[in-house]
């Protein structure tokens, strides 16, 4: 098989790093662990500690710390789960999708990217079970043989969900892993003492030869075309968890599609989010170049304008339907309780990014930080609305209600940023953050077919 | 030894963080068989013994259902003329008085330090006979109103201790008894049957929320109105009232009289039938006349602020009608020149011959009647001045319920002795000497004879559970150690002997003994002293009369220890756990508050804070103020049952400290006014407002009167009621969407084997919302109440609730939890109650979205629930439209049921666990119950051998139940109504097995939008 375009192809002759010097700088970041790094990961660590104490305590008194009231049965736990799983989206976008396609621009970016996946999936996994009223009874949810002969609701969208998920999950740690298999024997070959006998197990005895090569290319391309349908699966069925219902602003069509892209959007927001201070603090910068940030900067612009329409066909179609219950259930949500929240998505989501038509804020790695920022807050606030806002202004008028966020979903949801940053925070000592065999393969690659020395 | 228990342990598993060894454990428990079985009993039978409710005087008999010898329902007794079966919101739950976490344990002795410390019974007998012989005469026994055999020996005691005994009500109805006496020379109170009248002119009266008997009542106005029986709509009735009441808005118009007008208006209205009709033969005309010499309708018209017009109409309607009946103005409505007003009122029914049809006049009971509030007054001047030295407190709160400026608690610090008998803690029984607590009412003997014909029998279900004793017993004792002459043997034998002239098994059996009475009807006999029309003097000079109407639930403040009537949204304003101000819009617009504000209400006799609550259902120089709220003492009744919960939106009082007041109590700030006769008047105050600034939320259960239209409560006029005129699918003034509504046939879904598919139809007419429904279904199937802090954020867990809406409402508005302007106003009626249990639908949208199955559709129709299978994702819930779902948030099954609450417990019901879902069952374990019987005898199961518990309950007959696949059933008969029938949002489709039929707008209101 032809490898895939390297960086090499992007950069100046002087930039181009060469093989040793590869190595080094992104091996690097690695080593070593100065205090700031500790300091972040310490608030990680307590972050996570707290959030497992309050949940412990939730699990214990119930739910009822939560700020769940009639008839707002799902809140912030499903919100952040929805927003976790969105985020898990880009990962396996960039690398199995844009390898697919042989995007260029993708490698630098997709080690980055799949770690992401796999710490958001496995954060987002955690709130359908947390939120459970009995959540040691989480297994009910799963089809197990058993004497008394009980099985699940398979009519159910949410046990498409326990499937959909833990497919996904399963898929992004396999890919990512069998993509760092050449990078952790590297690292094996540097590393000594306790760290040595980690890696080596690891790496699964890698050795880098040809055949070994050649089996790692081909389960990569496997690999990238089981995952393909995964992007577009996980997060249709997660948006059936609201459209296959008959609750008013749920019951739409348009739900798969909607979610896939405001999922792909605001996964490549958070890579950029991720990927902007990483790339400043680790001294990156020549791997991770402006011709990513501005291919990143056009893949937000089109999906953030997919979003916009889907936000305008809901509303279109509420107004269309003649329906009072939709009709009143979007006005609501525009000039209700919840304006504030709603205007934030669509001025977030869709007003914001629109500045990414000017070429040089698509470059702006400050600006374009900042931008992402308001993106997944916007993001949030989308699951925000579509949940909570349809939820409280269902058929019957005097069931009505008002949900307000509790310090109980607060701290979850911070512990949950620590869950997922801590995760993340490791890997970057654990592991090369960009993928190194791919460097150096691009490199030799270029040697061979004539390159520019 | 703490343990972990597993739950406990897999729920620490669950969230990994491993045990904790400090868990606490609920104690182990055992089944422990029986070793002899006591006859008559069978474990898992039920059994039924007939009783009387005391909750209120009205004397309805309740069937008390007991299992392994626990009483754990009340529910109606069929045999009972007064309630012929159903039984109200607070005879429902009067039981939770037996099992209630307030009850005294034990004799008490208030110490030097004031705490209150156990004695002995010995000790405390001693005590008190030894302190009523030293007081040697200067004693009191003050109480509330009993059954005549308890009277008997209360006047024994009484007697043997030359104590003076003072029965005392808080709503007393004297100025009924007055004004009767007045025009028939008999004092007692009348009994009113709407049944028999074909006009009704309600002066303010209340009877089917708050009024003397308001199961009774309510049953005949439902039934004279019955759409069925009479196709042309039934008795009408014009309700003159100041505040959309609970009455009112059944009513089929209604003139919002500025308070204290319904005199004058009584008056006018008297002139005017006088005029056409005269008085019956033998009365002196000239009396009469000068008692009659009062404003014309135009001054009265002027009085109350309404256009002359209206109550020409209303004087025409009287004379024109063929049994017209006015009710006097209830306990809201007594003023200062109360007695005169039911005077006229007795005499307009006397001169239009409702005497002896709709109303009777029956000779006074013997069950002691309350004395009036002058005898009070002199009574609280003795105590004043050091006079008296017992003071025997029984089945009454005087602490609480005597007006501030009566200066009752002044003057019970001079009494050298307070006793109480009280069997749930009072404020007067905190501050008494001694304690000496009777027996609950499941555990008492006794009787009632609420009218002619009706002896009720109280029979105890269950021994005392705690060192009580009976009242009659206590009563007894201290007669003979004072050497007083009293009958042999227990209180039980003198309540024997008492019948010994009926058959008393029998009457045991049927809970009394019910004879048809001919009540004669009684000459006039006027004795108008000192009586005539005159304006209502109101203390103060605020710019607002102030209205104290009694709550429909808590009443004189006796209600509100009991959790469920604290829970059940008050069925006018849906508002729970608290007191409010009503305002009108603009009132509160005035003052710049909202719902929520708290509110300064000042009298001349003392001043409360309380949330407003705007409407538009009140007049603008009206504000209202509910009773029965501001008890310091009490688990529910105060604020110490609350804040056991975890919860950040608390409200601003202090939470669940003991000693401070749950809401306010607007007896307190009423001045000691009194009637012509020296009857309590309630309503005799201006008051002034003032904004304070601060903000308290209260729980209301109802985001909005508005239905947007949305046809949930549907109405239709007289003429389409009866085929005639297109009804519009869409109820009554509002257009629906183009296509027809899609038909099925909902005794379709269920198992085509199953010779059963359960549905239910409710007459929306018929409905009230008194909410006895609700009550009975929190009894039934074991639902806890969760308090006033999960009330606000809207946790309740009632299977069944009913909502309110105004017309049909608008599109439009909707942003916030509060009544909306422009729905109630002045002067229009279209209120429309819709009760909302489990629809059962025949295509589930619950059932599809459970993953565990834990909901499902079981062979016969129903929405199965299987608790031990949910893990609590809620999704049914959300998808359920009708938001008939319940989820436990906190361990309400386990812990709101506190102390021995937990002994009332259904045991066909399963006690809920944290994190499961719930709703309405059909009551399926009465199903069931009904299923074995009927497969012994190789049958199905007949029509009416299940009842829910709803069903049961409701006074007005409202809710059918049966099986749809049963041609002959009562309940598809029922919903057979083609003209008014309907199912609640039919365009989704979800096949609902309930056929709710459309309210009767007996006028063209003007209210329906």
């Amino acid at each position: 098989m032809t490898p895939p375009p390297g960086m090499a192809d992007t950069m100046s002759p002087l930039e181009r790093p060469r093989d040793s010097r590869a190595n080094i700088d992104i091996i690097a970041p690695t080593k070593g662990a100065p205090w700031p790094y500790l300091m972040m990961l310490a608030i990680a660590i307590i972050g996570v500690i707290q959030a497992v104490i309050i949940l412990a305590y939730q699990a214990y008194v119930g739910l009822g710390v939560a700020g769940y009231q009639q008839p707002i049965f799902w809140g912030v736990y499903i919100i952040t789960f929805v927003f976790w799983i969105g985020i898990g989206h880009a990962g396996t976008l960039i690398s199995a999708i844009l390898f697919l396609f042989r995007a260029k621009w993708r490698n630098a970016v997709n080690r980055g990217a799949e770690a992401l996946t796999v710490f958001a999936v496995m954060t987002a996994g955690l709130f359908p079970i947390l939120h459970l009223g009995r959540l040691w009874k989480v297994y009910f949810l799963i089809p197990y043989p058993n004497q008394r002969q009980l099985w699940v609701n398979f009519k159910s969208p949410l046990l498409w969900d326990v499937f959909a998920i833990s497919t996904y999950a399963s898929i992004s740690i396999v890919f990512f892993y069998i993509g760092l298999i050449p990078d952790i024997a590297a690292m094996r070959d540097r590393a000594t003492g306790g760290k040595k006998v980690a890696y080596t197990i690891l790496a699964l005895g890698w050795q880098g030869t040809g055949p070994q090569w050649k089996a790692h290319s081909r389960s990569v391309l496997h690999l990238s075309g089981l995952a393909t349908p995964l992007v577009l699966s996980v997060h249709s069925v997660v948006s059936w968890d609201f459209a296959m219902s008959i609750v008013p602003g749920w019951h739409a069509t348009i739900f798969a599609p909607y979610f896939v892209a405001g999922a792909v959007f605001g996964g490549f927001a958070m890579v950029l989010n991720v990927l902007i201070p990483v790339r400043r603090i680790f001294r990156l910068e020549k791997y991770l170049t402006n011709y990513h940030f501005e291919n990143m900067s056009k893949f937000l612009l089109l999906t953030s304008t997919i979003c916009g329409y889907a936000y305008f066909a809901e509303y279109f179609i509420a107004w269309y339907s003649g329906v009072e219950f939709e009709q009143s259930s979007f006005w609501l949500r525009l000039f209700g309780p919840y304006w504030l929240s709603t205007w934030c998505m669509i001025i977030f989501n869709v007003v914001f990014p629109q500045l990414l038509w000017i070429k040089r804020l698509r470059t702006n790695l400050p600006f374009l930080f900042g931008l992402c920022f308001f993106i997944n807050l916007g993001m949030w606030f989308e699951r925000y609305v579509i949940i909570i806002t349809s939820l409280s202004r269902e058929y019957i008028p005097g069931t009505w209600g008002l949900y307000i966020i509790s310090p109980v979903e607060i701290a979850v949801i911070v512990g949950s940023f620590c869950w997922f940053s801590m995760w993340f925070l490791l890997f970057l000592k654990a592991f090369p953050v960009i993928a190194i065999s791919e460097v150096k393969e691009l490199i030799i690659h270029e040697k061979d077919h004539g390159g520019s020395h | 030894m703490p343990e972990l228990d597993r739950r406990d342990f897999l729920k620490l598993v669950g969230v990994g963080a491993g045990a904790a060894a400090t868990a606490c454990a609920d104690p182990v428990e055992k089944l422990v068989p029986y070793v002899i079985q006591p006859e008559g009993v069978t474990p898992g039978i039920a059994s039924y013994y007939a009783s009387t409710c005391t909750e209120c005087p009205a004397g309805c008999g309740i069937v008390v259902k007991t299992r392994e010898g626990r009483p754990i329902k009340l529910e109606g007794n069929p045999e009972n003329p007064i309630n012929r079966g159903s039984l109200c919101t607070r005879g429902q739950v009067t039981l939770g008085r037996t099992y209630h976490p307030d009850r005294i344990e034990g004799p008490l002795s208030l110490g030097g330090d004031g705490t209150q410390s156990p004695i002995t019974w010995e000790e405390g007998m001693s005590r008190l006979t030894s302190s009523l012989q030293k007081a040697s005469g200067r004693a009191y026994v003050l109480g509330g109103p009993v059954g005549p055999s308890l009277s008997g020996v209360i006047d024994g005691m009484a007697d043997a201790a030359g104590a003076k005994r003072v029965v005392y009500e808080p709503f007393s109805y004297d100025a009924l008894r007055s004004g009767t006496e007045a025009v028939f020379g008999v004092r007692s109170l009348p009994i009113f049957d709407p049944e028999k009248a074909d006009l009704i002119v309600d002066m303010g009266s209340d009877f089917l929320a708050t009024g003397m008997s308001p199961c009774e009542n309510s049953r005949q106005y439902a039934d004279a109105r019955d759409i069925q029986k009479h196709p042309e709509g039934g008795t009408r009735m014009i309700s003159i009232s100041p505040r959309l009441d609970g009455t009112t808005q059944s009513s089929d118009e209604w003139i919002a009289a500025g308070p204290g007008s319904q005199g004058a208006i009584a008056f006018a209205l008297a002139r005017a039938v006088y005029d056409k009709k005269g008085v019956p033969e033998g009365i002196d005309t000239s009396v009469v006349e000068a008692f009659l010499s009062g404003p014309t309708l135009e001054e009265a018209a002027a009085q109350a602020n309404v256009e002359p017009e209206r109550l020409k109409a209303i004087a025409d309607a009287l004379l024109a009608a063929k049994n017209p009946l006015v009710m006097p103005p209830g306990v809201a409505g007594t003023d200062s020149s109360a007695v005169s007003t039911v005077a006229v009122v007795m005499l307009i029914n006397a001169m239009t011959g409702a005497i002896g049809q709709s109303v009777q006049v029956p000779a006074p009971s013997d069950q002691g009647a309350p004395a009036s509030f002058a005898e009070l007054e002199a009574m609280v001047s003795e105590m004043k001045a050091g006079r008296v030295d017992v003071l025997l407190v029984h089945d009454s709160n005087p602490v609480y319920s005597m007006p501030d400026s009566l200066g009752f608690n002044e003057a019970l610090a001079r009494v050298g002795t307070v006793v109480s008998f009280a069997t749930l803690k009072d404020e007067t029984s905190k501050s008494a000497q001694l304690v000496l607590p009777s027996n609950a009412n499941m555990e008492t003997w006794g009787d009632a004879a609420p009218r002619p014909g009706v002896r009720g029998l109280v029979q105890p279900t269950i021994r005392p559970l705690l060192d009580t004793q009976a009242l009659g017993d206590i009563a007894l004792d201290v007669t003979r150690a004072l050497g007083g002459s009293a009958p042999e043997g227990s209180f039980h034998k003198v309540v024997e002997a008492n019948w010994s002239d009926v058959n008393w098994r029998d009457a045991l059996g049927n809970g009394g003994v019910y004879t048809d009475v001919e009540i004669p009807v009684p000459p006039m006999a006027l004795s108008l002293n000192g009586l005539g029309y005159s304006a209502p003097q109101m203390a103060g000079d605020g710019d607002y009369k102030l209205i104290a109407f009694p709550h429909p639930y808590l009443g004189d403040g006796s209600g509100a220890a009991l959790p469920w009537l604290q829970e059940i949204p008050e069925p006018v304003t849906k508002l729970e756990w608290n007191s409010w101000v009503e305002l009108s819009f603009a009132t509160a617009e005035k003052f710049g508050v909202d719902f929520g504000d708290v509110v300064e209400i000042q009298t001349p006799s003392g001043s409360v804070e309380a949330s407003v609550f705007p409407r538009g259902g009140i007049r603008d120089d009206t504000i209202a103020i509910p009773t029965g709220q501001g008890h310091t003492v009490g688990f529910y009744s105060s604020m110490e049952g609350e804040g056991e919960r975890p919860s950040w939106l608390t409200v601003e009082s202090a939470v669940g400290t003991p000693g401070v007041a749950r809401g306010v109590n607007v007896m307190s700030i009423l001045p000691a006014t009194t009637d012509e006769r020296g009857g309590r008047t309630f309503l005799n105050t201006r008051a002034s407002v003032k904004k304070t600034g601060r903000f308290r939320r209260l729980a209301l259960a109802q985001w909005t009167d508005n239905q947007r239209k949305r046809h949930l409560a549907q109405s239709v006029t007289v003429p389409e009621a009866n085929g005639h005129g297109e009804k519009d699918h869409g109820g009554h003034g509002g257009g629906h969407h183009d296509e027809p509504p899609h038909t099925f046939t909902a005794s379709f879904d269920a198992d085509p084997k199953s010779p059963y598919r359960w549905g239910m139809a409710i007459d929306n007419d018929k409905c009230d919302g008194c909410s006895a429904c609700v009550a009975a279904c929190y009894i039934e199937n074991n639902i806890p109440v969760v308090g006033e802090g999960q009330a606000i954020q809207h946790r309740e867990m009632s299977w069944i609730r009913i909502e309110r809406y105004i017309g049909e409402g608008h599109v439009g508005g909707g942003e916030e939890r509060r009544p909306i302007p422009r729905l109630e106003e002045l002067g229009k009626l279209d209120v429309r109650y819709i009760a909302m249990p489990c629809q059962q639908c025949g295509a589930a949208p619950c059932e599809s979205v459970c993953p565990t199955l834990a909901t499902y559709h079981n062979k016969e129709g129903l929405n199965g629930m299987i608790y031990n299978r949910c893990a609590g994702t809620r999704y049914c819930a959300n998808n359920c439209s009708y938001k008939v779902r319940r989820f436990n948030y906190f361990d309400y099954g386990n812990e709101n049921f506190p102390g021995m609450l937990g002994l009332m417990l259904n045991p066909d019901v399963t006690v809920r666990q944290q994190g499961v879902m719930e709703k309405c069952s059909f009551c399926v374990q009465r199903i069931q119950a009904a299923r074995q019987p009927a497969k012994d005898e190789g049958r199905d199961i007949m029509d009416g051998e299940v009842q829910t518990a709803c069903q049961q309950a409701c006074p007005t007959n409202s809710i059918s139940f049966g099986n749809l696949r049963d041609d002959g059933s009562k309940v598809v008969k029922e919903a057979d109504q083609p003209n008014r029938s309907y199912h609640l949002l039919q365009e989704l489709n979800l096949r609902s097995s309930i056929t709710y039929l459309a309210k009767v707008n007996r006028e063209d209101q003007e209210g329906s939008a």
